[in-house]
C-alpha cells in the first residue's frame, strides 16, 4: 500500500517535471527569433565563424542563419530581386553592393535604419565607409566591408609607383623595352560594370565628373571625360596593355599580374590576399597605391558591401543585433586577418598592433580616404550600361573617344529625361 | 470523356504558357518600372513606339538572327553527318554514342566559363596554338569581328549532340529493306541518301530545326557568361537585352514588350523554316515515284 503511493508520488512528480519542461520549452521556442540573411557565397563562407559566435552568445534568444547565395555580384542581385519581386522576401537581411541601394530604396524594399544607428555610430566609421549607405535622407545599409579600386605595382621593378597617367605609361614602356615584363598595365576592359569602375577613377583623375547627382550634370563629353577614354584606348594602342584587355574582368587581370607578366594592375583589395598565396610568382614583390591621376585628383571607386534589413521582416530588432555583431570592431579585425576584408570602423585602421602585423592596412586606409561612389540614382544600372557600351566600342576602335562619349552623354540624357529626372 | 482526360495537361499549359503570355502582352502596354514604384500604369503604345525607334533592339535582333541562323545551320549539317556515322555498325559505336552526348549534358554556364578560359588571350590553349602555327594572337573574345564566331562555335559544340540524337532516332525508324531495294535496283549510296534517308528523315530534321531555332533565338546563358554581350555590344542577344531591362533596370513594361516582339518574330521564323523545308526536301511519296521511274 505504502509502496504504491510512493510510486504514485514519483509518477506525479515526473509528470509535473514533464509538463514544466514542455511549457518551458514552448516558451523558449517562442522567444527564439530566427533571423535569415542572404549573402554572396564568399561572404557567407567568410562570416561562418562569426555567425557561430553570434549564435553561441545569443543562445535561446536569436538564431542567425546565413543563406549562401551565388558567387558573382550580378547573379546575387538577380536572386535577391527575383525573391523581392514575389512580395514578401524569404530573408530578413541582405548583404548588398553599394550600387544597388538607390534602386532598392526607390522600389521600397528596405527598412530605414536611422532609428537604430545614431550619429555616434556613423562617426565611428572610416570616412570612405560612410558613403553609399543612404538615399533620399534615409539610412538603409550598414557597411560590413569597404572595397575600393587600387593600383597594384611591382616593388621589385620600381622604387616608387607612378603618380600620373603619363608616368605610368613611361615606366611601363621602359620596363617592356628592357623585357622585364610583357605588359605594363592590366585592368578591366570587358564590357561590364568593372569597366565603369575603371573609367570613374580616370575621369575623376583627369579632373572631371561622370554625373553630378544634385543637378544631373553629365561630364562624359567634356574634356576630362574624353581624355580618360582616350587614355585607356591609347594604353592598348601603345601596347602598354594587351589587346585582350578588352575582355578582361578581375580574374583575367589578376592572372596576368600574378604570374609576373604585368608591372601594374587595377584591382580590388581581395587581390592582395590572392597575391600573397604560395602559387603567386610575385609574392613579396607587390605594392599598393591609389590610382594615377592629375596631382590632387587621385580617386578610388567605392565598391563596399553592407547589410540591410528588408521591408516586411518580422525580426527587425534581432536583425539589427546581428548586423551590429557582424560589423563590430572585433568581427572586422577577424575578417581582415583571416580573409583580407577591408575594415569599415576607423578604430581598426588606428590599431597600432594590427598596423605593425599587417602594414598593408595603412595603404587600404589611405585609398579609403579618396573613394568616390558611382552616381547615386535608381537609374544607375541603365546609365552605367550606356557608358560601358560606348567605352567598349572606343577600346575596340569601333568609334573614337570623342564620338563615343558624345553618344554616351546623349543616351544618358535620354534616360534621365524619360524618367522625369531631368528637364 | 477524352476532354476530361486532356483537362490536366490543358490546365498545365494554361498556367505555365498561356498565362504568362497574356501577362506579358498586358504589361507591354503599361509603364511598370522602378520609377513608377513598380506599379503598372497604362501608357498606350509608348513601349511599342520606343521599341520601333530603339536602335539597340534592332542591332540585337540582327545579331541574334545571325547567331541563330549560322549556329543552327552548322549544327544540323554536322548532326546529320554524326547521326549517319553513329547509325552504321562498327566497333566501339556504343561508346562513341555515349561520349558524343557529353557536351550536351554539361550545364551551359559551366561550359561557357570553360570556353572563356580556352579562348583567353594570352593564357588559353587556342592562343598557344595560333602562336605555334604562326598566326599570332587573335584576341578572340576582345575583337567585335571575331567574338560572335566564338559564341557560335561554343553553341555548336554544345548542342550538335542534341540535334544528332534526334536525327539518329529518325534514322532508326527507316526500314532496312528500303535501302536493299535501292541496291537491288542498282542505286548507289548517294541515291540512298537523297531519295530515302533525307525524305524519310524530314519530320525529324524539322523537329531538330524548330527546337534548335527557338532555343538559339532565345540564347542567354552562353552569352551572359562568355562575353556579357560585349565587346562593343557585338554579341548582345535579344534575350540578354530583355533580361537587362527586367532584372537590372527594373523596367518590366519595356522588357515585356521586347519579349512579346520576340515571341511574334520567332513564330513567324518557325513558320518560314517549316515551309522552306517542305520545298527543299521532297516528301516521301514524291521520291518513291522517282525511284519507280
Amino acid at each position: 500500500m505504502k509502496q504504491s503511493t510512493f510510486i504514485k508520488k514519483i509518477l506525479a512528480s515526473l509528470f509535473a517535471v514533464l509538463i514544466c519542461s514542455a511549457v518551458f520549452g514552448l516558451v523558449r521556442a517562442r522567444t527564439i527569433e530566427s533571423v535569415t540573411f542572404l549573402m554572396a557565397a564568399p561572404f557567407a563562407d567568410a562570416t561562418r565563424d562569426l555567425v557561430k559566435q553570434f549564435n553561441q552568445e545569443h543562445r535561446g534568444e536569436i538564431n542567425l542563419q546565413v543563406v549562401r547565395g551565388p558567387l558573382e555580384t550580378e547573379a546575387m542581385s538577380d536572386l535577391a530581386i527575383s525573391s523581392l519581386l514575389l512580395g514578401k522576401a524569404p530573408f530578413d537581411g541582405l548583404l548588398m553592393d553599394v550600387t544597388w541601394l538607390p534602386k532598392y530604396a526607390a522600389a521600397g524594399w528596405m527598412e530605414p535604419l536611422e532609428d537604430f544607428f545614431n550619429e555616434k555610430d556613423v562617426d565611428a566609421l572610416a570616412i570612405g565607409a560612410r558613403e553609399g549607405n543612404s538615399y533620399d535622407g534615409h539610412l538603409y545599409r550598414w557597411p560590413l566591408t569597404a572595397d575600393m579600386g587600387l593600383l597594384y605595382y611591382r616593388t621589385d621593378l620600381m622604387e616608387q609607383p607612378p603618380a600620373t597617367p603619363e608616368e605610368l605609361v613611361l615606366v611601363s614602356q621602359s620596363l617592356q623595352k628592357d623585357r622585364k615584363v610583357d605588359w605594363g598595365y592590366v585592368w578591366q576592359g570587358r564590357q561590364y560594370e568593372g569597366l565603369s569602375c575603371v573609367y570613374l577613377e580616370m575621369i575623376d583623375g583627369f579632373g572631371g565628373d561622370w554625373l553630378q547627382p544634385n543637378n544631373n550634370h553629365i561630364g562624359l563629353d567634356l574634356d576630362p571625360g574624353v581624355q580618360a577614354a582616350a587614355w585607356l584606348q591609347e594604353l592598348i594602342d601603345q601596347g602598354v596593355s594587351p589587346n585582350a584587355v578588352t575582355n578582361y574582368a578581375e580574374p583575367e587581370a589578376l592572372q596576368s599580374f600574378k604570374v609576373g607578366d604585368a608591372a601594374f594592375m587595377r584591382n580590388w583589395p581581395y587581390a592582395w590576399t590572392e597575391l600573397q598565396k604560395s602559387d603567386s610568382a610575385v609574392k613579396g614583390n607587390v605594392g599598393i597605391t591609389t590610382m594615377v591621376a592629375r596631382p590632387g585628383h587621385s580617386t578610388a571607386t567605392l565598391g563596399s558591401w553592407g547589410l540591410t534589413v528588408l521591408k516586411g521582416s518580422a525580426h527587425v530588432n534581432a536583425s539589427i543585433e546581428a548586423i551590429r555583431f557582424l560589423t563590430n570592431e572585433s568581427s572586422q579585425k577577424q575578417l581582415f586577418l583571416k580573409h583580407g576584408y577591408t575594415p569599415t570602423q576607423q578604430s581598426v585602421f588606428d590599431d597600432p598592433q594590427l598596423l605593425q602585423d599587417k602594414p598593408i592596412l595603412a595603404e587600404f586606409g589611405q585609398a579609403l580616404k579618396v573613394v568616390k561612389a558611382r552616381p547615386e540614382t535608381p537609374l544607375y544600372a541603365q546609365i552605367s550600361d550606356v557608358l560601358t557600351r560606348q567605352l567598349s566600342s572606343i577600346l575596340t576602335r569601333e568609334t573614337t573617344p570623342k564620338d563615343g562619349m558624345n553618344v554616351a552623354t546623349s543616351h544618358t540624357n535620354q534616360i534621365l529625361i524619360s524618367a522625369g529626372e531631368k528637364l | 470523356m477524352t476532354v476530361f482526360l486532356l483537362l490536366p495537361s490543358l490546365l498545365f499549359l494554361l498556367v505555365v504558357f498561356v498565362g504568362p503570355l497574356f501577362r506579358y502582352a498586358w504589361l507591354s502596354f503599361h509603364a511598370d518600372s522602378v520609377m513608377t514604384g513598380l506599379i503598372a500604369i497604362p501608357n498606350g503604345g509608348a513601349n511599342w513606339l520606343r521599341l520601333v525607334q530603339d536602335q539597340r533592339y534592332w542591332q540585337d535582333l540582327g545579331q541574334t538572327l545571325r547567331f541563330a541562323g549560322v549556329s543552327v545551320g552548322l549544327e544540323l549539317f554536322l548532326a546529320l553527318i554524326i547521326a549517319l556515322l553513329l547509325d552504321q555498325r562498327w566497333r566501339g559505336r556504343d561508346l562513341v554514342r555515349t561520349l558524343a552526348l557529353i557536351p550536351w549534358a554539361l550545364p551551359t554556364t559551366v561550359m561557357a566559363l570553360g570556353w572563356r578560359w580556352i579562348f583567353n588571350t594570352p593564357y588559353g590553349p587556342i592562343d598557344y596554338f595560333t602562336n605555334l602555327v604562326g598566326i599570332g594572337s587573335l584576341n578572340i573574345l576582345g575583337d567585335p569581328n571575331l567574338t560572335w564566331m566564338a559564341t557560335v562555335w561554343a553553341d555548336v559544340w554544345k548542342t550538335t549532340p542534341f540535334a544528332a540524337l534526334i536525327l539518329l532516332a529518325g534514322l532508326q525508324t527507316i526500314p532496312v529493306d528500303l535501302y536493299e531495294a535501292v541496291r537491288l535496283e542498282g542505286g548507289n549510296p548517294l541515291i540512298c541518301l537523297r531519295r530515302i534517308t533525307l525524305p524519310l528523315l524530314r519530320p525529324y530534321i524539322l523537329l531538330a530545326l524548330l527546337f534548335r531555332l527557338a532555343q538559339a533565338f532565345g540564347v542567354f546563358d552562353l552569352i551572359q557568361v562568355l562575353t556579357g554581350g560585349g565587346p562593343a555590344s557585338s554579341t548582345e542577344s535579344v534575350a540578354l537585352y530583355a533580361y537587362w531591362n527586367a532584372l537590372r533596370f527594373l523596367d518590366f513594361g519595356y522588357s515585356s514588350t521586347i519579349i512579346m516582339a520576340s515571341f511574334l518574330l520567332i513564330s513567324v521564323i518557325c513558320l518560314i523554316a517549316w515551309i522552306g523545308l517542305q520545298i527543299l526536301i521532297p516528301t516521301h511519296s514524291e521520291s518513291r515515284g522517282v525511284i519507280k521511274s
